[in-house]
């Protein structure tokens, strides 16, 4: 590591606080008002699971994105934050574009001190890890929409809880075959 | 030159939510969020109102002439005979108490789903229509006049509740906002606009006693595959009986049982533990739906579905009824079911035949719950049971809202539970017993076209089955609900896809050590059980080289 990625990493680590802090309060303000004020008072993570997920994900997401060193963690924090998002009343953008909120944070705190000493060049390699976890937020996001599909695809198939229009032909011969030949030989219950 | 536009404006993202007073945000009906409109012919099929062809997605919804004066005309009728809905419409003062407590509200962040606000959506029309403040001062009095688009609003929302009553649990007043949903909904039921998840149901229970439509016979051949499952599995070949007249017990439980995965296993668990202290019982292909989707309709015809338990119970001439692991089925039952219709008189206050106690609690229903039913026999020894069949489970249970906020039933499934299971932890406090989170997807709204909308409700719910499956290994998620056992698996997909859903008497099925069983090395799901399969063949034909 070289002194000038020391020295903005030292900067990163020093200004975490106030930067994951208003990231979080941004993301809290893509919902109305109302639900970003709770958001933001309730701190049990039961009685407020978006709040949990905005929490839980984002602080280790502002670790991983300054480090950079391990992909599988990046997605794995991307995920909790991304999967309420997708079954949420977001366009795509919106529910991934929370994660380049960093970068215009960033920028408004640490762009005085980087021209200062200088430390452009380290500072766009940031900058495009930032555009990485974006991207890989979309990956994350489209995952969740095809969970999505394959949730409704296994509700009709696998669990008929209502049958539109009467019997579900397949599900009777799927059953059926395996039973197919314990009914030839098998007593049946009578109706009485 | 054009103006030069930011990044945001270019990407044309929009992550500024509406800022304007709710009455002012118009509503927004989304695939994903609302379930199909009823068709017609099932609405004919029971006699109801106004059923006619549309689409949530129209401008249009061909609503019959003289709607307005119709929804108006049915909620005075419905304030002058509930009283209840009359305080809630006038008591409310909108102090929030409610506001962060429905899992629709904190799984989408919207506040219309607040469950002061989906109340206001009515009580804005009873205080502009009805009150004098409200037509004097309109919005100044917190009041609106019914149009279209106010309807449309009312639909979505009314839609957008499972009428759990978690909110009820908070409000310093009670006030029940379930309450004013059932009314809302029934209020749309006079338009024809129900929905096709619940109305299709209700028809076919008209018609054919269930949900699912099963004729007699497809009733009792599912029941049939489920007895040959059994044989396979453990080794007992079980003959219930049908329709029999004169057996001491009438057995009813939700017709998902008898169907959907994994409520069929639960079915095996009932069949296997009646077998086992050879109960004295029938099952009834006319009376053979627990379950009631008329509650979500109107209570008129929650009662009209209802009225077949005691004619069944009267035409078999048993003594009592013992009703399975089911949700709204005990809301009705235990709440309404002998105010509905009068039990007959030849029946009696309900005595477990096997263990001698008098179900006090059902002296005047004549019915009782099957965990009550099943913890009375474990705690008067007569289960013979091996817990470590379901070593390989780390169990939970999710209360249902209407077993536990509805009935008060807290201890009988964790007292089961511990008695069959060596793995057992709690979720959060705040998440349990009384204040349980719905599953997101009950009162009828467990369909698949609105699968966004059932994810969001389920996330509270998801979120404590995630916490205690990575904080202990948790893998089941127990419960005594049909509509849990099938909406759940679903939620779990999504948000905590390790987690599996179980009923409670599955779980005591699998423990169960029967008389003449067969080597158990099989769950009733035909999984072997971990540390339980029968050794390996030596291997033939090798040879040293």
């Amino acid at each position: 590591m070289g002194s000038g990625d020391k020295k903005l990493t030292e900067l990163l680590e020093q200004k975490k606080g106030k930067i994951v802090e208003e990231w979080i309060r941004r993301i809290h303000h893509t919902y109305p008002d109302e639900t970003a004020n709770f958001l933001k008072e309730e701190k049990n993570e039961f009685a407020n699971p978006i709040g949990a997920s905005i929490q839980q994900s984002v602080w280790p997401l502002y670790d991983e994105i300054i480090s950079g060193h391990d992909s599988d963690n990046l997605y794995k924090c991307l995920d909790y934050l991304i999967r309420v998002r997708a079954v949420q009343d977001f366009t795509p953008t919106a529910a991934v574009a929370v994660v380049s909120f960093l970068k215009d944070i960033m920028r408004e705190e640490l762009l005085e001190t980087i021209e200062e000493q200088g430390l452009y060049r380290e500072y766009l390699a940031l900058e495009s890890r930032i555009d990485n976890a974006v991207m890989a937020a979309f990956d994350v996001f489209m995952r969740c929409r095809e969970r999505v599909w394959e949730v409704r695809h296994n509700d009709i198939t696998q669990r008929p809880f209502v049958l539109s229009g009467g019997m579900c032909a397949s599900y009777m011969l799927r059953r059926g075959k395996k039973h197919l030949e314990k009914m030839k030989c098998g007593k049946n219950p009578s109706l009485n | 030159m054009a103006k030069e536009l930011t990044p945001q404006e270019m990407l044309r993202i929009d992550l500024s939510p509406p800022t304007q007073d709710w009455m002012d945000i118009p509503v927004e009906i989304k695939p994903g969020i609302y379930c199909y409109p009823a068709k017609p012919e099932k609405l004919e099929i029971v006699g109801m109102p106004n059923a006619h062809e549309w689409n949530p997605l129209d401008e249009d919804w061909n609503l019959p002439e003289g709607w307005k004066e119709t929804f108006l005309e049915g909620m005075r009728e419905r304030l002058d005979k509930h009283r209840t809905f009359k305080i809630f419409m006038d008591i409310c003062v909108r102090c929030g108490a409610c506001a962060d407590k429905c899992h629709f509200f904190l799984g989408s962040g919207d506040p219309k789903n607040m469950p002061v606000v989906r109340g206001e959506l009515i009580r804005s029309i009873y205080r502009g229509e009805f009150t004098k403040a409200g037509k004097i001062l309109g919005r100044l009095a917190g009041g609106r006049k019914l149009t279209e688009d106010v309807l449309k609003e009312i639909w979505s929302y009314m839609f957008q509740c499972t009428e759990c009553r978690r909110c009820s649990l908070f409000c310093p007043y009670g006030i029940d906002t379930a309450e004013i949903t059932i009314i809302g909904r029934e209020l749309l039921n006079l338009l024809g606009l129900n929905i096709n998840w619940i109305q299709e149901p209700v028809a076919n229970c008209y018609e054919t006693g269930n949900h699912l439509g099963l004729l007699p016979h497809t009733f009792v051949q599912n029941i049939e595959f489920l007895l040959m499952d059994i044989e396979e599995y453990v080794g007992i070949k079980i003959e219930p009986s049908f329709n029999r007249k004169g057996a001491e017990i009438l057995f009813i439980t939700p017709s998902g049982d008898v169907f959907a995965e994994p409520g069929i296993y639960t079915l095996m668990g009932y069949l296997m533990i009646f077998e086992h202290i050879g109960l004295d019982y029938t099952w009834s292909t006319y009376a053979c739906e627990g379950g009631n989707f008329g509650f979500f309709t109107s209570l008129e015809m929650a009662q009209r579905l209802n009225a077949k338990m005691y004619h069944e119970a009267e035409r078999l001439g048993v003594k009592w009824i013992l009703g399975g692991e089911c949700g709204h089925m005990w809301r009705v039952v235990h709440q309404y079911m002998n105010t509905f219709n009068k039990p007959v008189p030849t029946m009696e206050e309900p005595v477990s035949p096997i263990t001698g106690t008098k179900f006090e609690n059902a002296k005047s229903l004549k019915m009782v719950h099957m965990s009550e039913f099943t913890a009375d026999l474990i705690k008067h020894g007569k289960l013979n049971l091996d817990p470590s069949r379901n070593d390989h489970y780390k169990v939970t249970f999710h209360d249902s809202c209407n077993p536990s906020r509805g009935m008060g039933m807290f201890e009988e499934p964790r007292y089961i539970i511990k008695n069959v299971c060596n793995h057992f932890y709690e979720m959060p406090e705040n998440t349990i017993r009384e204040q349980t989170f719905c599953c997101g997807s009950g009162s009828g709204l467990n369909a698949g076209e609105n699968m966004e909308l059932r994810l969001r409700g389920g996330l509270p719910r998801a979120n404590a089955a995630k916490y205690v499956h990575e904080k202990y290994g948790v893998n089941m998620l127990a419960n005594v609900c049909a509509i849990d056992r099938a909406v759940l698996p679903a939620s779990m997909e999504y948000w905590c896809p390790d987690m599996q859903v179980a009923g409670v008497s599955e779980l005591v099925a699998n423990a169960l050590i029967m008389e003449g069983e067969g080597p158990r090395t099989m769950n009733l799901r035909g999984e072997e059980i971990p540390g339980m399969a029968p050794a390996e063949e030596e291997s033939e034909g090798t040879e040293d080289v």
